[in-house]
Formats: C-alpha cells, structure tokens, sequence
C-alpha cells in the first residue's frame, strides 16, 4: 500500500518537474575555451535585453577578461548598429526588413547572419484582476487596429468583449513604440499589416507596457512571455475564434498559440570565415545547456537541441 | 606768492592708460566678438546641417538606360530577376527557362523537370515569391519556383547562382479546355489559384499549418466552380497575396471574392471605368491596392478600404493615373516600396501610390511585353517581341516624400478618407509610411499650451508677489528654492508624472477641477474679508506676512475641494448607459458621452503639471528678477504720493517690467515647446490630431528622440525626423523673432524718463 502511494507520489513529482521545465536533455553543457578576451557590444531589442543581460553574466564567470556592454532600445536599432559596427550582436525580436538587409548588403556586400537564441510567446496582457476568459485574433484586431484588416467589428467598449459589469468601461491600450520588434511582428501577425489606432498608448519598454497594464485595471496590452509580472495575466488567444490556447512551450510549438515567434540575434559573419572567437564563444554558451536555463529563468522557452545545434555548426564555418 | 618749485612738475602720462589694460581691452573684445560670431556660425551650421540632410528628400527619380541584349527564341511570356538585378530570366512557355548574362550577353538554358512533355497555354509570375505559375492544355496547373543563390569567392565576390525547384501539380475539376490565365494568391498558410479555362472559372484553395519548428506541409482544400458567378467572357483576374481576395474581371465589370475558409463569396461588383473594359490588374506590393488598366490606357488604383458606416472592406478607387498610350499594357511592382512601373507603346512610367504621383517617364527603345523590378528597386527590365531585353538602372530614394504628403492629407491604404497620419515605420517590407508632420505639430503645440495654462499664472503670480510684497528675509528663502526646482531632471519629473501622477488623477478630475476653481475664488474672498478687519487685526501680520493667514486657509479649501470631487461626479458627471439605462457616476465614462472625445489615462492635463513643473522655475525667475530691477526710487515715490502696495504694483512695477516678464514668457514657451523627456515619458505618445485635454499627443521633439535610433542614416524615415527638426526649429525662431520685436516696442513705450 505504501508503496503505491510513494510510487504514485514519485509519478506525479516527476510529471510536475517535467511540466516546470523544457529544457531539452540533448543540449550540450558548455565546455570554456581558452584564449578568449576582448570586448562585446550588443544593440537592439528590449524584448532581449534582460535576456542579454544575465547571458553576459554567465559569460563573463566563464571569462572574466571579457567585457560584454548591452543596450536595449527596440529591435530596429540592431541594424544600424550592426552596419556601423557599434555592435557585434544585434538582438531582434522579429526578423530583419528587406530594406535593412538591402542597407547592411550595400556597405558589406553580403547578408547578415540571422542566430535563433530563444522562443517567445507574444502575449496579451490584461489586469490581473480582469476576468475575461480569451480573445480571438479578430478580436485583438478590432481592438488594436484602425484597418481591422481580419474583418472583424470596431471594439472600444469592454462590453463589447462579453464583459457586463464593464460595459461603457472604454479599453485602455497599451503598445510598444514603432522601433520595437514586438510592435512590427504583432503589426504583421494579428493586424494583418494593418495600422495601429491612434489611440494606443505607445511605451518606450516592455516593462513600461506591463507597468501601465498593472496600474490601469481596464487596460489591455501586448509584450513579450517574459515581462510577465504578478499584477498581469496573460490572456489565452485563438487564432479561428475557437478553442483558446494559454501561451505554454508546448502550445507555441505546436503553433496552436498563435503567436509564437523566435528571438533572434544578428551578427556580421563573412561568407565562408568562423565568426571571431569571442562572439563565438558566447553564442555557443547561448545555446549550450546552460545559456537556455538562463532563457528559461527569464520567463521564455528554451530552444530544442537539434536546432541549437544546426546554428552552432553554421556559425563555425 | 609763487607755489613752491620743489613740487614736481605732474606726469604727462597721468591721463593715460597703462598698456597692460589696453591690451586686455583689446583682446577681451576680440575674444568676445569671436565668441559671439561663433555662436552665430553655430546656430546656422546647425541650420545648414538641417538643411542639407532634407533637400534630398525632394529630388526626383534618376532612370539610366543600358545597352539593349539580343536573344533567340523570340517573344518571351515572363521576365523575371534576382534581388540583384544581375541574372534575369526569360520563360517562353516551354520546359526550359532562360538565364541572362547582362555582362557576356549569353544566357544559361536550365531545364524545368516537371514540365517535360506537357503543353503549357498560360503562365504567370509572382514576383514577391518568384514564382510562375503554368497552366496546361489538358487543365492542370503547377508552379515551380525561381532560386537564386549566392555564392562567394575568396575576393568576397558574388556570384548569383540561379536554378529552379518544382512543386506539384493540381487537378482542376470544373471547366473545359486549356487554361487560359491563371493567378495564384500565395499568402503563406492561406493560398488560392485562381484559373480560367477556354470553359469556365475556378479558383483552387490551399492550405500549410504554420508551426514554429519543421517544415510546413502544403494541402488542397478544395475547389470552387464560379463559372456562374463571374458572368461573362473573363478578361483579367488577380489573387492577392494574402491568399483570400481573388478579383474577376469580365469586360467592364470587376467581382471582388473573398474566402474566408470556405466557398469564395462575392462581396463587391463594381466597374471600375465606368463602362471601359479592364485589360489589367496588378496588385501592388503589399496586396491591398490594385493597379487597373483600362484598354486604351487609363489607370486607376483601387483600395481596400471600409467606407463610413460599413464593417466590409470593399475596392474604392483612391488614385488616379493618366495613360501612357495605345499598346498592351505592361506592369511590374516594387517589392521595397509602393512604386510601379507600367509602359505601353513604347512609352515607360514609373508612378508612386501614397504621393499618387509620376516619379519618372520616358521613351523606350522598343515596345516592351514584359516588365520586371529587381527586389531591391535598383534597376528595371524589360523584354520586347523580338526578345530582346534591356536594363535601366533606377535611383530613387525618396519617392513617399513630398510636400503633400508631409503636410497635406493623403489618402492611404487601407484608410477610408484622406487623412493626416504618423506612422513611419512598421514591420514588414509592404508597410506604407505615413509621414504626416501635422499631428505632431498640433502635439507640440497642444503640450506647450496645457503646461502655460497651468504654468504661466502660477509662475507670474509668485513672481509679483515675491517681488513686490514678501519681506526680504523670506524672499532669500523662496527665490533659491524656486530655482531648485529648475534643476530637476526632466526624465525625473516625466518619470514620476507617467507612472506616480498619472494613475493618481486617472479618477480624480472632478476633485481637480474642484481644486481649480476653488483656489483663487476662496483667495479672493479672504482678501475681502481681510480688508474689513480691524487695523489692529491686520497690523499683527504687516509687511508681507498676510500669507501667514491664508496659506492654512487655502490648504483647508484645497483638502476640502479633493474630497468633495466624488459629491461633484455623482451630482453632475453622471453617465448613462444607453442600452441598460443603468446610472454610473464616473467622469471617464461621462466626458466620451458627453463631448464625443476620448478619455485616457495619460492625457495632456498630466503633461500639463508636470511640464508646468519644469516651466514655472524658469518663468519665475526671469519674471521676479525683472520685477525686482525697477528702480526703487519710482516705487518709493509713488508710495510717497499715497499709493497702496497694489497701486504701486499695477501702474508702476508691471508696466516698467513688462520686458522682462514678456521674455520670461517666450523663454518658458520655449522650453515648453522643445521639452522631450517629460512628454516620452508621461504620454502614450499617440500622434492624435486633436485639442482634447483628455488625450495624449505626440510632440516634434519626443518623436525625434523616440524614432531616431531606429532610423537607417539616409533612409526617408531619417530625414524626415530631420524635417520634423526643422520645423520645431522655425516654429521657435518665428515666434522668438515677433517675441523680439514686440518686447522692444513695450521697452520704447514704458521707457523710464
């Protein structure tokens, strides 16, 4: 009888670790190197720079001679500090716009490097005291965008969401600025290229959305899985108006969450050379074991082995 | 008496100066004149700075023809090319597609597998995707795509490697007969191939699971007959490249279709010409706007859009193009920006859609059949009957810019009226910038205004009253505290404002007005109330002390309006449902009903404070100091005569001072104008077009400070937030210049003796 219950009890243990973390076993565990010093800079998204920031930490415990200096300001300044060479990592949170590789290809005479580090689930924050169930993609439409190009009805009024206790409460929203990735991909994602309304507020950080979303008990608002903080929750979305899916690793792997993307970093790499030792070095920590436990702790999902190690191999040669 | 002769005779070198003074004389006015020249030179080098990073923004298009290259074969069905504009291609309709060499003239024949032994009767190019689309004799239709890819010598040279990769094939199940054109609308999960055969009209849907990891697997849906539906001898079709809109035209007729999952349904038949025959349409980059050409020429640009009142987006034409020509028309799309190119007769054009105008036309040497855009629009292609085929290579940055589009409404994609709009940038390449500066003039402004209202009468006031009525001992104390505030960080007072103040009045406008309104009434009527007082009352607190009474006074009035704000909203602020009937008494619900505007959270009454917090230091300074420099014998004289401390203020001190207040003034303007961090901090910094003080707003400054690290050095985006520089600039330069020219007449008019 004891048994059973111990054995039950070692089942269930063992299904809550696995639900807690995804942390693929197959990654490998990051092996230093040695002759590995100089400076790195790193320019662009917000949504990476947390991430960035406690990367260069473990980095720097591997080799204290390197110096590692991060700045976040929105994905769309990693080009121009890339092309200026300001940088040698360019974080970004949506993919690279034609003009800017045109821009970058135009001064090096090759593209840029794209480096998958991370996966994030675009969320939808709301207050934490908010009741509302989930939302379709036609709905976060018609609430953010003017064009409301996935033809759905105008929705200001909480009301209009279901909610009767708040209805004639207009939805306050909350952004981010157009340098951001976030904003260009939910741009491209759920407004189907479509505008923004005027009217949403747009901030300079995703802490600053979550921050204003926290204060603001109508509010609704979008930034990345990681800056989730106790006075938000994430609201479950669905792409067909059907079954609502929470922004889980699972259900952004599967593409159920609508809105999963991965979090990128851009680096110069010369067709046929290994990028120099250095921002080598730190990319493989990055998607070594130990670099996705730090993605893991921020808040995001950890990349899967095979595809960890698919980049690694690409930037050595 | 003679004056004794043991005195010596006085220096005759008394009078002058030493040589060491003259000296310093001289070199300090040179220094000075250097110094002032500099800042002169400073100013317009900023200027011309400014200057020169604009003017390219109004320069036209540059087009350079290049030699014309023979190829056999004869007339080409599709022209295509690489992001480069190096290797073009040429389909004729067989199994085999022809590279160009632009540099050795030769070409390089690479065979197409899956069309071997089938016979093609139509083919069409999708140029975002390269891929041609075939439709056969026997009514199948494929597709296959065009890759290039680099690779790179030693030397860092390129080389542009083209080939092909099959897909598959689709069977149709209506119709009858070869097909006769066809289009296929890839919009990535969601597809469809639109085909007309000699018999009959169908449209293929296709679906691809997007998951993040993995490759995507392509699957039929389904097909759809609308044979029926179209109505007529098909003449042109177009599926967009979102996959879901598919447009039919059938002589002067065009049927708008949209799938959304299942059977196409007819949303909009419309004609387009009023009763001229479509011989084109092409869909612009970015899959919303529609190129239409009519048969001898005419074009016409139809959006989508949704009219006033309708919750459907539906075509409406928004722009309109003279013709080029008699021919058939040709046409090829920008895949970087909303340009075109079109031609027919003989004649090119190349025309931009947000500025509605032509960016560039001319001759060419041959009548073209087919037209292509490299992916980086720097050059353009196109091929004769002969197939012959020709490069022109094309510089044009700036085509979205103009004085239009910078100050006037235009009426973009998407948008159901010409508007003022800021938007300049988005995250995809088919994002068409808005660069309306108007709402961020109307921001600058609108901020400057709310923190002077709240600033000037504050700052102005305790200037007078410092100046003119506090005891000396206390205004030490005051004026250097007053200056303090002046050093305070701007993003410090913008931070507090955004996430401290704001959140605090979000619910309390009604104790705020109560506060307003309450303030200078109840110091008025105490100031009544003090003058009928006994002197021995009043004497007790002589000499500038009087705000020993009133302060406690109006704190108690202050606390008493906050707390009385939610008596005055369930009295007056009272919002009805309409639908329910249910009463709430909340301003943020009863200002939207009541006055149409909206209510935010970040509005301009927070910018408002806490940039009249910034201001009034400033203002007060300038203003106390020019107050305080009147002479005090004017003040004491007119005291002598009997005037009472306020006489002496009204109709000698202000009006001698007037000056310097009026500087003061223009200075907190100025400050308030340019200010930045404040505004980034405490608005959602939404570029609305409106006076409302219950909305935020976007100044010139914070958007510059905003946009600026994003903006590519050269690009549109760029300089226009260099325009934005220049007007914030000439705004205060105009107003600093008649600010000038009015303080000296009120110094002429108020001149002491």
């Amino acid at each position: 009888m004891n048994r059973i219950v111990i054995s039950m009890l070692a089942a269930t243990a063992a299904v809550a670790t696995a639900a807690e973390s995804h942390i693929d076993d197959a990654l490998p565990a990051y092996k230093s190197v040695s002759g590995v010093s100089g400076s790195l800079s790193s320019v662009g998204s917000d949504t990476l720079n947390n991430l960035m920031t406690l990367w260069a930490e473990g980095f720097k415990k591997a080799y204290p001679n390197v110096t590692i200096s991060i700045e976040g300001k929105g994905s769309s300044t990693a080009p121009p500090a890339l092309m200026e060479g300001t940088a040698q990592f360019g974080p970004m949170s949506r993919p690279m716009k034609s003009e800017e590789i045109d821009a970058f290809e135009k001064k090096f005479g090759y593209k840029p490097t794209e480096v998958k580090v991370a996966i994030d689930a675009l969320a939808v924050f709301a207050h934490k005291d908010n009741p509302l169930k989930g939302l379709s993609l036609k709905q976060v439409d018609g609430l953010f965008s003017s064009t409301r190009k996935r033809g759905g009805d105008d929705i200001t009024d909480w009301g209009q969401l279901g909610l009767d206790a708040w209805k004639g409460r207009p939805v306050s929203l909350y952004g981010r600025n157009s340098a951001s990735g976030t904003y260009g991909f939910f741009q491209a994602n759920v407004l189907g290229k479509g505008d923004y309304k005027s009217t949403v507020k747009e901030q300079p950080g995703s802490s600053a959305v979550v921050q204003g979303i926290g204060g603001d008990l109508y509010a609704l608002g979008y930034s990345g899985i990681g800056y989730k903080t106790s006075g938000v929750r994430t609201l479950p979305l669905s792409s067909d108006g059907g079954e609502f899916f929470d922004a889980t690793y699972d259900n952004a792997l599967s593409g159920d969450y609508p809105l999963a993307r991965f979090l990128l970093v851009y680096v110069n790499k010369k067709p046929g050379e290994a990028l120099p030792s250095a921002a080598l070095q730190f990319l493989t920590y990055v998607l070594s074991k130990e670099g996705q436990t730090v993605v893991e702790k921020d808040g995001y999902f950890p990349m899967p082995a095979e595809l960890a190690k698919e980049v690694v191999e690409s930037l050595s040669k | 008496m003679t004056p004794p002769d043991h005195q010596p005779a006085p220096d005759p070198k008394r009078f002058e100066v030493s040589k060491g003074t003259l000296w310093l004389d001289r070199a300090m006015t040179h220094l000075i004149s250097v110094g002032g020249l500099a800042v002169i030179l400073a100013v317009f080098g900023i200027f011309f700075f400014i200057v020169k990073e604009i003017i390219p923004l109004f320069s036209g298009a540059h087009v350079a023809a290049e030699k014309v290259i023979a190829t056999p074969g004869g007339k080409p069905l599709l022209l295509g090319v690489d992001e480069w504009g190096e290797r073009p291609f040429l389909y004729r309709g067989g199994s085999e597609i022809a590279f160009l060499n632009l540099e050795d003239g030769g070409s390089k024949v690479v065979p197409v597998p899956s069309l071997k032994g089938v016979e093609v009767t139509a083919a069409s190019y999708d140029a975002v995707h390269q891929r041609v689309s075939v439709g056969l004799a026997d009514g199948r239709v494929g597709s296959f795509l065009v890759v290039y890819e680099t690779e790179f010598a030693d030397d860092g040279e390129r080389t542009v490697v083209p080939s092909v990769k099959v897909e598959p094939w689709f069977e149709l199940e209506s119709g009858e007969g070869a097909v006769k054109m066809l289009s296929y609308g890839d919009g990535g999960s969601k597809r469809s191939i639109l085909v007309a055969r000699e018999q009959g009209l169908s449209v293929i849907r296709l679906g691809q699971k997007k998951s993040l990891i993995g490759k995507a697997k392509l699957t039929k849906l389904g097909s759809d007959d609308l044979t029926e539906r179209a109505e007529g001898e098909v003449s042109a079709i177009a599926a967009s490249q979102n996959g879901q809109a598919i447009l039919v035209g059938a002589g002067a007729t065009v049927r708008y279709f949209f799938i959304d999952g299942g059977v196409p349904l007819l949303k909009q038949t419309f004609s387009p010409f009023d009763g001229k025959s479509v011989a084109r349409m092409d869909y612009l980059f970015g899959g919303v706007s529609v190129a239409m050409t009519a048969d001898d020429g005419e074009q016409r640009v139809f959006s989508l859009f949704r009219p006033e009142d309708s919750n459907q987006r539906l075509f409406g034409q928004t722009k309109w193009f003279p013709a080029l020509g008699e021919g058939v028309p040709v046409f090829a799309a920008s895949l970087r920006k909303k340009s075109f190119l079109t031609g027919a007769g003989g004649r090119l054009s190349i025309r931009h859609l947000t500025s509605g105008s032509t960016r560039w036309e001319g001759e060419a040497d041959f009548e073209a059949v087919a037209a292509a855009i490299d992916g980086k629009t720097e050059h353009f292609f196109i091929a004769g009957e002969k197939g012959q085929v020709q490069r022109f290579s094309f510089a044009d940055h700036h085509p979205e810019a103009s004085v239009k589009a910078f100050f006037g409404k235009v009426w973009y994609e998407g948008g159901s009226e010409p508007v003022y709009q800021w938007q300049s940038t988005g995250g995809s390449d088919d994002f068409e910038p808005k660069l309306s500066l108007i709402p961020l003039i109307v921001g600058s402004l609108k901020g400057t205004f709310y923190a002077l209202l709240f600033s000037v009468p504050i700052a102005l006031l305790a200037a007078v009253f410092s100046a003119a009525f506090l005891p000396a001992d206390m205004k030490r104390v005051v004026k250097p505290a007053m200056e303090i505030m002046a050093s305070l960080p701007s993003v410090v007072l913008g931070f507090l404002a955004g996430i401290w103040l704001a959140p605090i009045l979000d619910d309390k406008v009604p104790s705020i007005i109560l506060v307003c309104l309450s303030l200078p009434l109840s110091s008025l009527l105490v100031g009544i109330i003090w003058s009928r007082q006994p002197v021995a009352v009043r004497s007790r607190f002589e000499g500038g002390r009087e705000w020993m009474v009133l302060l406690p006074i109006l704190l108690g009035v202050s606390w008493l309006g906050w707390s009385l704000g939610p008596v005055l909203e369930k009295l007056v602020f009272v919002y009805k449902d309409a639908a329910t009937g249910k009463e709430i008494a909340d301003f943020r619900l009863w200002w939207p009903q009541a006055t149409g505007s909206s209510y935010d959270q970040r509005n301009s009454l927070v910018v408002g404070f806490a940039m009249g917090f910034a201001v009034i230091p400033v203002i007060f300074t300038i203003a106390e100091d020019a107050l305080s420099n009147v002479p005090k014998t004017l003040t004491a004289a007119a005291s002598a005569l009997g005037a009472s401390r306020w006489q002496v203020v009204r109709s000698i001190v202000i009006p001698v001072a007037s000056p310097g207040i009026f500087s003061a003034l223009m200075i907190g303007f100025g400050r308030a104008v340019g200010e930045t961090m404040i505004v980034v901090m405490a608005t959602g910094n939404t570029p609305v077009t409106e006076w409302n003080i219950f909305s935020g707003m976007r100044t010139l400054s914070a958007n510059i400070a905003v946009e600026l690290p994003e903006a590519a050095p050269g690009s549109t985006h760029y300089r226009t937030l260099f325009l934005g520089a220049l007007v914030l600039f000439m705004l205060t330069f105009i107003l600093n210049s008649v600010a000038e020219v009015l303080r000296q007449h009120l110094r002429e008019k108020n001149k002491i003796v």
